[in-house]
Order: C-alpha cells, then sequence, then structure tokens
C-alpha cells in the first residue's frame, strides 16, 4: 500500500529508535507513588480520601469534577501517607496523594466479573471510561469520555487510531502495537461501537514495518484499515492525521469533530479495552526510558506516580551526569530540572541528554531573524513563525492574534530548522497565555 | 526681555531638525550654502514682520477667520521681501526662483503664528521670530555648507561679485549629494546627530539629578 | 542531579548557523571573484580589497562606537563587501568601492538595524548611491586583458576590437547587429560572454563562473532555484519576444541572459533572504516584477542596465508582497470554497 502523508511543511528528523527492539518489560511496584490531583486538561479531580486511610491498587481517590475532567486512581496497594502540593511536569505544585505501601493491605486477587461489552449500550460503556479515569494518552491528556462524547449537531464518521508516534526516541506505542495488537484491535472496536462511525483508520507511521504487517494481518475481516503513513514529523499531530488519511482540512480554530473525525491515541485505545473488559482503571502505562545516557534503555511497564528517582534506580541509572531531563519527546517535551518528578498518565517516555547533546539547542543566545523562510517552509499549519518570532520578542502579543498564533500547535518544527537559533514555540507559548487571559 | 524663547526657536525647538517644519524649501534650497543663506535671511524678514504684525493684531482678528488673515499678512511680508531681492540681489532671486513666493505657506511661518503670535506680546513674538528664524537659518547653512562641498567638491559664498571661495583641489565630488537623495540623507543624518545629541544630554541631566 | 538545563522545547536543533550561510555564500562568490581578476587584472584585485576591507572596518567600528556586540565574525559584512566590489568597474579610484561599502553597511544595514533589517540590498543600494554619485568612474570600463593561456585554454576566437564599451551598452545605443558585428559572430559573442572576456564590472562578466557558484549554493541548499528561476525566465521571456528588430518574437534572449549583471544579481542579490519575500508565492511575485523591470529598462529605458534598480525597487515592494501574498494565503481561500460548498 502507497504511504500518504500530509501535504504541507514538515521536516525529516532522525528518529533515534533505540528502543524499537527492546521488549516491553514490568517493573517491580514502587513502594512508594505520588498521584497529582491534575494530571489531565480540565478541572483536578475532588479529593475523596484522607490521610492515613488505606486504599487499593485501582481504587479511586479523586473524582471527576466538572464536565472537562477526570478521575484519579491509586495505583498501588497501601496507605494514604500525605496530601502534599507536589511538582510535575510543567508546574511547580499540584495538590498530589502520596501513598506508600502498607504490609496491612492485603492484593487484591479475585477477577472481576463483566458483562460483555457487546451487550453495553453507549452511555453505559462511557460510563465505565470515566470512572477508569482515562485520559488521552499521546501526550495532550485530555478526558476521553468528553472527547467520545461529541455535540449532537457534530456527526462522527471517521474514528482515526493515531499509531504514528513521529517523536524521535520514543517506542511504547510501537512496542504496544507489537505485543498486544489483540486487545489493541478489540479497544478500536470497542470504540467504533461507541461511536457508530462509518470509517476506522489505524495511521502507523512506515518505519514500523513490522507493526503495519502485523496489525493489517489482524484487522483482516473487519471494518478497519491500517494505513502506512510517509515518515515525516508531525505525520502524528491530529490536523496533519486527518489530512493524511481523509483529505480534509480542520478549518482554523476548529477541532477534528467539525470535520466529522475522532482521533485517539493507540495506547488509550488499549487502556479502553482493560477499562471495560478486564475492570482496570487507568493506574499503569508503558514509557520509553531512553538517552545515550541511559545504562538499560528500555519500555517498561511502570505504575502512574512512580517517581523518576526511583524508576531510575530499578532499571540501572545513568553512565553520566545528565544535561537534560526530558519528559516526552524531544520536540514537545517538558525539561524538568529535578528527578523527584512521578510519572503521569500520559508521559509516554523519558529522554535523557548528555550535557553535550543538551547544548546543541541551547536558546540562551539568538541572532536576529534572518527571514531565511525555513521556517515557513516547514510549519505544518501554514503559519509565519518567523513574523511570530519578531512580533515575540518584540512583546506584540496582540498582533500576533492576526498572525493566527492560536492555531499553532506546538510541534516545534519551526525552531528545530531555524539558523538563527531562535526559540519561536516559547514565544508562541507566550502569547497563548497572555492572549487567553485577555480572552 | 526672556532670552530662553530666543534660543528656544534654535536649539530646543529648532523648526528643522526638531519641528521638522518648512522641510520642502530646505530640502530644494540647500543646493548651495548662500542660497541656504539668502533663503534663511528672507525667512527669518518675514517672519519677523508677520510675527509682530499678527501679534499687534491678536485681539481684533476673529478667531473662526484667523488663518486667511494670517495668510494675508504673511503675503504682503513675502511680497515686500520678492521685491526687495529682485531689486538687490537680482543673481539670488533668480536661484531661489519660485520658493520666494512659497514662503507664505512655509510651515513655519504660519505654524509660529498660530501656536505663538496670537496668544503673545509684541516683544516675545519678535524675539520667538527671531529664534526661530535664525535656527532655520543656522540649519540651511549646515545643511547648505554639507551638500555643496561633497556634492560640488567646492564652496563658494559669493554674492554680486564678492565672497570668497574655498576649495579642497583632488576632490571628486559626490554628485549625488546635490541631487534630492543627498538632501534626504543630509538632514536624515544630521537629525539622527541631534537627536543622540540631545538623548545622551538627557543621560547626564538625569545622572546630575540621581545625585 | 545538579545543573540541568531547562528550556521550552523542541530540545533538538538541526545544525545550521547564519556563520555557516554567510561564510557558504562567499566561497560561492569566489569562482567569479577569481575569473574577474584574471581577466582584469591586478586593478580587479586591488577593488575587491578595498571594498572588503572597507564594509567589515566599517561594522567593526559602528559596533564600537554604539556600544554592541562585535559581529563581524557572522560573515554578513565580507558578503557584503565582496558584492558591491564585483559590481564595481575594474579601473576606479579607491574612494569608490569604499564609500559604496561604508554606505552599504554604515546606512543601509546598521542605521536600520543590523543583521535582518535592512531594508534594501546593502550591496545594491552602494552600488546605486556611488553610481549617482560618480557616475564618469562607474561608468568607466576597462578592456579585458586575459593572460594568453587564458584564452588558449577556453578555446576562444579572437576578436580583434575587444574594447572598454560594454556589450548592454552597444546593445542600448547601437542595436544588435553592432553587438554581433563587434564580436563578428553570433558563436563568438556567446561564448565571450558566456567566459566573461568582454567589458564590464568585475563580478558580473564570466556567466560561468557566476554558474559554478549557484550550483554551490544549490547544493548547501542556501536558496532555492525559484526566484533565480522566475527572474531569468521572465528577462528571457520579455527579451525574445520584445527585443527584437524584426517584429515580435524576434529577440536574442540568450544574449540578455548572458550580458550585464543579470545571473550575478538573480543568484546572489535577489536571493538575499532579508530582502526578499519569505513565501515561495512571494518570491515567485518579486521575481516576475523584477524581471518584468529589468527588460522594460534595458528594452526602453534610459539606462543601459536595469538589474540594479529592479532588484532595489522589488525589495522596497517587499513587505507588501508579503502582506498579501501571506503564508495562510492558500489555506483562506481553501477554507472560503469549502464553506461556500458546504
Amino acid at each position: 500500500m502507497r504511504a500518504k502523508t500530509f501535504f504541507k511543511g514538515g521536516i525529516h528528523i532522525p528518529s533515534y529508535k533505540l528502543t524499537a527492539q527492546v521488549p516491553i518489560q514490568r517493573l517491580k511496584d514502587p513502594k512508594r507513588v505520588v498521584i497529582p490531583l491534575s494530571q489531565h486538561t480540565g478541572k483536578p479531580a475532588k479529593l475523596i480520601v484522607n490521610k492515613n486511610d488505606l486504599v487499593t491498587e485501582g481504587q479511586m481517590i479523586g473524582e471527576q469534577d466538572g464536565v472537562i475532567s477526570a478521575s484519579v486512581h491509586s495505583s498501588i496497594n497501601g496507605r494514604v501517607k500525605d496530601i502534599i502540593e507536589h511538582p510535575v511536569p510543567i508546574l511547580p505544585r499540584v495538590q498530589s496523594v502520596v501513598i506508600e505501601e502498607s504490609p496491612e493491605v492485603q492484593k487484591d486477587s479475585s477477577s472481576v466479573s463483566r458483562k460483555d461489552w457487546r451487550t453495553l449500550n453507549r452511555e453505559e460503556i462511557l460510563s465505565i471510561i470515566r470512572n477508569s479515569g482515562i485520559v488521552g494518552m499521546g501526550g495532550a491528556a485530555f478526558p476521553t469520555v468528553v472527547k467520545f462524547s461529541p455535540p449532537q449537531n457534530k456527526k462522527i464518521t471517521d474514528l482515526i487510531i493515531n499509531g504514528v508516534e513521529c517523536e524521535p526516541y520514543l517506542t511504547s506505542d510501537h512496542r504496544i502495537m507489537l505485543e498486544y495488537p489483540d486487545e489493541i484491535i478489540e479497544g478500536v472496536e470497542i470504540v467504533s461501537h461507541l461511536l457508530g462511525v462509518k470509517n476506522i483508520f489505524i495511521g502507523i507511521e512506515n518505519n514500523k514495518k513490522d507493526a503495519i504487517s502485523l496489525l493489517s494481518d489482524k484487522v483482516k475481516g473487519k471494518n478497519i484499515a491500517v494505513c502506512a503513513l510517509k515518515e515525516k514529523y508531525p505525520q502524528g499531530g491530529e490536523k496533519q492525521l486527518i489530512f493524511a488519511l481523509t483529505g480534509r482540512i480542520v478549518p482554523s480554530g476548529g477541532l477534528p469533530m467539525d470535520v466529522g473525525c475522532v482521533v485517539s491515541n493507540i495506547g488509550t485505545v488499549l487502556a479502553i479495552k482493560r477499562a471495560v473488559v478486564d475492570g482496570k482503571p487507568l493506574i499503569e502505562r508503558v514509557v520509553t526510558v531512553t538517552g545515550s545516557i541511559v545504562k538499560r534503555p528500555g519500555n517498561y511497564i511502570v505504575k502512574v506516580g512512580t517517581l523518576l528517582t526511583d524508576l531510575l534506580e530499578q532499571i540501572g541509572g545513568l553512565t553520566e551526569e545528565p544535561g537534560k531531563i526530558i519528559f516526552g519527546g524531544p520536540m514537545t517535551g517538558v525539561s524538568v530540572d529535578q528527578t523527584d518528578i512521578p510519572i503521569l498518565k500520559a508521559t509516554s517516555g523519558v529522554l535523557f541528554l548528555s550535557r553535550k547533546e543538551a547544548l546543541l539547542a541551547d536558546y540562551r543566545e539568538f541572532f536576529p531573524c534572518i527571514r531565511c523562510g525555513s521556517c515557513v517552509l516547514a510549519c505544518p499549519m501554514s503559519l509565519n513563525p518567523s513574523g511570530l518570532s519578531v512580533l515575540g520578542e518584540n512583546e506584540r502579543w496582540d498582533e500576533m492574534k492576526s498572525l493566527d498564533v492560536l492555531d499553532c500547535i506546538e510541534c516545534g518544527c519551526c525552531s528545530y530548522v531555524c539558523p538563527a537559533k531562535r526559540p519561536i514555540v516559547q514565544f508562541v507559548k507566550i502569547a497563548k497565555s497572555k492572549l487567553r487571559r485577555i480572552v | 526681555m526672556n532670552w530662553k524663547i530666543f534660543t528656544n526657536g534654535i536649539f530646543k525647538e529648532n523648526p528643522t531638525f526638531v519641528m521638522m517644519l518648512g522641510l520642502c524649501p530646505t530640502l530644494a534650497v540647500s543646493t548651495k550654502a548662500i542660497y541656504g543663506l539668502g533663503m534663511g535671511i528672507a525667512a527669518t524678514l518675514v517672519l519677523l514682520g508677520s510675527n509682530i504684525f499678527i501679534s499687534m493684531l491678536r485681539k481684533f482678528i476673529p478667531s473662526k477667520i484667523r488663518i486667511p488673515a494670517y495668510i494675508v499678512v504673511i503675503s504682503t511680508f513675502v511680497t515686500i521681501v520678492d521685491l526687495l531681492m529682485a531689486a538687490f540681489l537680482p543673481p539670488l532671486h533668480e536661484a531661489l526662483g519660485i520658493f520666494i513666493p512659497l514662503i507664505v505657506v512655509n510651515c513655519i511661518i504660519l505654524g509660529r503664528a498660530e501656536a505663538f503670535a496670537q496668544k503673545n506680546g509684541i516683544i516675545p513674538s519678535m524675539l520667538d521670530a527671531l529664534g526661530m528664524g535664525v535656527g532655520f537659518t543656522l540649519a540651511l547653512l549646515l545643511i547648505g555648507i554639507i551638500r555643496e562641498f561633497l556634492g560640488a567638491g567646492s564652496l563658494t559664498f559669493e554674492m554680486l561679485g564678492k565672497g570668497f571661495t574655498l576649495s579642497l583641489s583632488k576632490f571628486d565630488p559626490m554628485i549625488i549629494m546635490i541631487l534630492p537623495p543627498g538632501a534626504f540623507f543630509t538632514i536624515g543624518l544630521l537629525m539622527g546627530f541631534f537627536n543622540y545629541l540631545s538623548i545622551l544630554r538627557r543621560k547626564q541631566i538625569n545622572k546630575e539629578g540621581d545625585k | 542531579m545538579k545543573n540541568l538545563i531547562i528550556s521550552t522545547a523542541p530540545h533538538i536543533r538541526k545544525d545550521r548557523s547564519i556563520k555557516e550561510i554567510m561564510w557558504t555564500v562567499v566561497i560561492a562568490l569566489i569562482p567569479a571573484c577569481l575569473m574577474g581578476c584574471l581577466i582584469f587584472g591586478l586593478s580587479a584585485v586591488r577593488v575587491l580589497l578595498i571594498s572588503t576591507c572597507s564594509a567589515v572596518l566599517t561594522e567593526l567600528l559602528i559596533c564600537l562606537i554604539f556600544k554592541k556586540n562585535i559581529t563581524i565574525s557572522d560573515g554578513s559584512a565580507v558578503v557584503t563587501g565582496v558584492l558591491v566590489g564585483m559590481n564595481m568597474p575594474p579601473v576606479i579610484p579607491w574612494y569608490v568601492p569604499a564609500v559604496a561599502s561604508f554606505f552599504a553597511i554604515a546606512v543601509v544595514k546598521m542605521l536600520f538595524g543590523g543583521l535582518g533589517y535592512n531594508f534594501l540590498n546593502p550591496a545594491l543600494a552602494g552600488r546605486v548611491f556611488v553610481m549617482f554619485a560618480w557616475l564618469s568612474a562607474m561608468t568607466t570600463w576597462q578592456k579585458p586583458s586575459p593572460p594568453e593561456w587564458f584564452m588558449k585554454f577556453f578555446n576562444l576566437p579572437y576578436v580583434d576590437s575587444i574594447s572598454t564599451a560594454t556589450p548592454l551598452n552597444i546593445f542600448k545605443y547601437h542595436g544588435m547587429d553592432a553587438v554581433v558585428e563587434f564580436f563578428t559572430s553570433k558563436s563568438s559573442m556567446y561564448k565571450h560572454l558566456f567566459i566573461g572576456t568582454v567589458g564590464g564590472c568585475i563580478g558580473e562578466v564570466s556567466a560561468l563562473a557566476i554558474l559554478i557558484g549557484a550550483i554551490i549554493l544549490f547544493i548547501r541548499k542556501i536558496i532555492t532555484p525559484l526566484i533565480p528561476f522566475f527572474y531569468i525566465g521572465t528577462v528571457a521571456l520579455i527579451t525574445w519576444i520584445f527585443g527584437g528588430n524584426n517584429g515580435l518574437f524576434t529577440g536574442d534572449a540568450l544574449f540578455h541572459i548572458l550580458s550585464g549583471g543579470l545571473l550575478l544579481g538573480a543568484f546572489f542579490m535577489a536571493t538575499d533572504m532579508v530582502t526578499s519575500p519569505i513565501t515561495p508565492l512571494g518570491q515567485i511575485v518579486f521575481a516576475t516584477g523584477a524581471g518584468i523591470l529589468t527588460s522594460v529598462i534595458r528594452l526602453k529605458g534610459g539606462y543601459p542596465e536595469g538589474v540594479s534598480f529592479s532588484i532595489l525597487f522589488m525589495n522596497v515592494l517587499t513587505p507588501l508582497i508579503d502582506k498579501i501574498f501571506h503564508s495562510r494565503l492558500l489555506f483562506n481561500i481553501i477554507m472560503k470554497k469549502k464553506n461556500k460548498v458546504v
């Protein structure tokens, strides 16, 4: 099958998939976890446990607060040691529940009996997803139950499963496609049953040929199309994916549902299957720990809330002092200043860069924009990053609005190619926060 | 006698470099230093006359028709200066040509009438006119000297056979300086230079104020 | 973990810098400079040295006087200086290239904010400035005097009356036939124009050397062929249609492509990133406009050569072109159409 792609912009970057062939390994349960009440877009969960309570693995400790919110569950058996404000990748302080393992809590080994999902109606399936705290696991962490409940006037005809994983270094989605294909397909069928769509696509980038052929085999006879996509960053961006697979363009300021599509990460789909069929809420995920200085890079099943310090200790640590620690991928991830940061539901990987590697992308000194146009050619949203960077440098946030800065998907293509080393994405982020406060 | 009004027109509110008034005759006439000087003196005389008269009549001219009234006064003085120049300095009169009658609509003269003469007494108006006129003349002289020297290779200060010529031999003149672009370059760079000086001065005043 | 670096994404970057771009352009200019020096001798070397040193010194002085970071190491002053020198006739008093470089760096580039802020191509603006300052010096040409081995190496037909006038000069004042007669035959004319043994400015005479430089730029991905293609193409088209003296479609497009500063302008001046539009569509408009202007000036205007004025004029229009042909134009048009259909 010929590989498709999006038409405008994008860049070719080295993929550094060091861990693509490393099978998934389950880590021992950590002795303590720090579970933030806000790991998703929207209002934080409302706390429903108290200090010193005993909790079991999978027990809800924070319930959804409002429409755009998600519930949070304990990922280990133990006792609630404390409820404190703890740093997470983006924010310095988020209310979190610290749970420590306790010999008093017995592991609940009884299996949950679930009704066959084919007999459940839409509302019942949504309710299971809601109570399992499932959010988008590709990085944005949008509450899944909201995404799958589009308003009445938006007709959804296409379901797109995002197995692209275009970010360099990350391989967790690749490995789950290779090792849990049947569960994934079942998850896709659940979502399709839920939304009632006509077409189903699974988009996979061309550099994962083994996953493409495996899943293509598994969907034989089903109404699911596995599509190979050209290796170009940011193929995994939802707007680019929609164009590549359906030819439709999401309007400026719009959402996928405006063109009849719902896009979901393949890890989310797996979590949905486990919630609906096995009764497991979202308490663990596959995380790619990678980088040239990691002693044993690989893809590990990590409990949500595990501190990076504990995770690093379990897998053997690093070969030298790191220069940068990144939660997520190198193009859109967040750099952190310490290792006592918990792994969240949407953390797809942790990347350790050596000091030398980190300094290759130093933004402390940048040059004036020489209008070379590389960024304009690279931008997949047809924006003018050069103009945005000059306005941002001079703090003219209002004028950036008329250059459509709110349409920026912050993919990082522009900053990557800029020969003047300008921090364009940073200016965009500041502009968005300032504009959203005014608007 | 408030001499501050006089120096105001030369430095703080120089009509050419600070208020940017009357740039059209400035650009056109400063191809030779002597023409600049002549235009400056002519404009000063007109300015003097018009400021004094308008100041004298300021209580009688109704506000609604003040502009036509000013024009009448100014054009009277321009006509006087024009005829005087034609009689006593014919080569200058020919060189300045149409720019002499155009002094009527020179923004400096109308501007000072409106901004100063109609609100102040005769003596202050006279001082203001002199200050502005001298400032204008000095500006024209400066620009004219630069342009003529660079653009023609020598400086010729003579009228009716009397005067002197300064020239540097072996100097291939830059013709562009006596063409219109040269005028813009000269005025622009001089303006920038004076702005820079005033910024430095302000910094110094602030420093002294902090002490 | 101490001393961790924190920054926004992306955390990796392509290994490309302004320094690299500028110095690659300098290297791409070397073939044309070498050819010019071979054809015109030591006087050409002198002019190039003066213009380059003047440009670099001017930038250094201004950075020191106004207490800014010294930026001469990024190579942009050297590029401007070399380009100014390439736009000068070989025999010219020392102050002409010196003042041209000074004007280009001090007024056009530094006064407006330095690198990235010039609103005109500095080298061309410098050249036009001195052209109006010292017109006779800028239109005094030198007879091309390449060494014997040069003529033998390129197998050039010997032309008895290789004189000081430039081919475009002869074309403007005496017509196309006079040019052919001057070179004794059309093939001889093309050969001389291609190699560069004709009268003209140091860097613009040799089409061969400029093309070699252009290929270097393409390989290193400094420029794309978009602007040169449309600029040269438009000139070729218009001069073919209107440039002949036997009615329409009889013009000698090849002559116009190879003569004057068209190739130098198309590959090295019009492609200057700061002063050309930032979107591909805008660049097409820019190049086509410059092509039309160049052709009109060459065929009907008062000057024999129109490249400098055309490019400078389009430089001034670039902000307007960027505003009209902005990067989201295509997107907006498609969305408007879709909304009408839906």
